[in-house]
């Protein structure tokens, strides 16, 4: 079955990489779905928990490297929401690995494709992640985000 | 800065005055956990310090929260991945300020009222006692 990795990529750095990296033709795990925010400060542990509950097997956020934050300090405010949320998954005994931190400078593709293949070796060696039915909770979720 | 007569008064209800000990300013204060959304207001406006953030999360606090607040949908979520019930509270890194139980102390409570009156939630009930005994 194929997993799928939601990454979150800060429009500054990761996601500059990534199109970087992109325009090269480097190729990515085809597993993972690239969304662009203006600061990694901007993902909430809602945005990475209903990314888990939706479909995704993994959430990654990729930011700037630390003190290099365009918007001061919103990587940091993401580190700490992603340590947040591994540690919420490990209480209702779901791996922590599945929602992970990455951070990287503008002016590095490789090692942005490097954590996005890094992302995706952990999610494959790590068993689907099953949900329970029903609930209608989806349209919920997402209202609220 | 001399204090205000309002202020004093406060004084004299804390732990370690001369009244201490006597009733509070007179209202019970009744906490609803599952509507609280952690915002710290009622922290913030505490006198006494009975209402205090604390360093810890109880994850029962998202299942249990009303659906259509943000600590529903995010219990809701939660509730479609979980494989267990919550293993406990678990610790708060520091940047995460709403996601936190916070901590009332009755035994250090003057009964203001004041936290009921900044809880955005509704979460906080100060109820007159004498009003209670007249029904």
């Amino acid at each position: 079955m194929e997993r799928s990795i939601v990454a979150f990529c800060c429009r500054e750095c990761a996601y500059a990489a990534a199109d970087v990296s992109a325009n090269a033709r480097t190729p990515l795990p085809p597993s993972v779905r690239l969304i662009l925010v203006p600061c990694t400060g901007r993902v909430s542990p809602l945005h990475l928990l209903s990314a888990l509950a939706e479909s995704a097997d993994g959430v990654m956020v990729a930011g700037c490297l630390e003190g290099q934050c365009h918007y001061r300090e919103g990587n940091f405010n993401a580190i700490d929401r992603v340590a947040f949320v591994q540690r919420l998954l490990e209480s209702v005994g779901v791996e922590p690995e599945r929602c992970r931190m990455f951070t990287m400078s503008a002016g590095e593709p490789p090692r942005f494709v490097a954590a996005v293949k890094e992302m995706n070796r952990t999610i494959q060696a790590l068993p689907p992640l099953t949900r329970t039915q029903g609930d209608a909770g989806g349209a919920r979720i997402a209202e609220a985000v | 800065m001399p204090l205000t007569e309002r202020g004093r008064a406060l004084l004299e209800r804390l732990p370690g005055s001369p009244s201490a000990g006597t009733a509070g300013l007179g209202c019970e204060i009744l906490r609803h956990e599952e509507l609280c959304v952690g915002c710290g207001a009622c922290a913030r406006d505490c006198p006494s310090g009975a209402s205090r953030r604390g360093q810890t999360f109880d994850v029962n606090q998202l299942l249990e929260a009303p659906a259509g607040s943000r600590r529903g949908a995010l219990g809701s979520a939660l509730r479609l991945i979980m494989r267990q019930a919550p293993s406990g509270p678990i610790d708060v890194p520091l940047r995460v300020t709403v996601y936190r139980t916070i901590l009332y102390d009755a035994e250090k409570c003057l009964g203001c009222g004041a936290c009921a009156r900044g809880c955005p939630a509704g979460a906080i009930e100060a109820r007159a006692p004498h009003v209670g005994a007249n029904r």
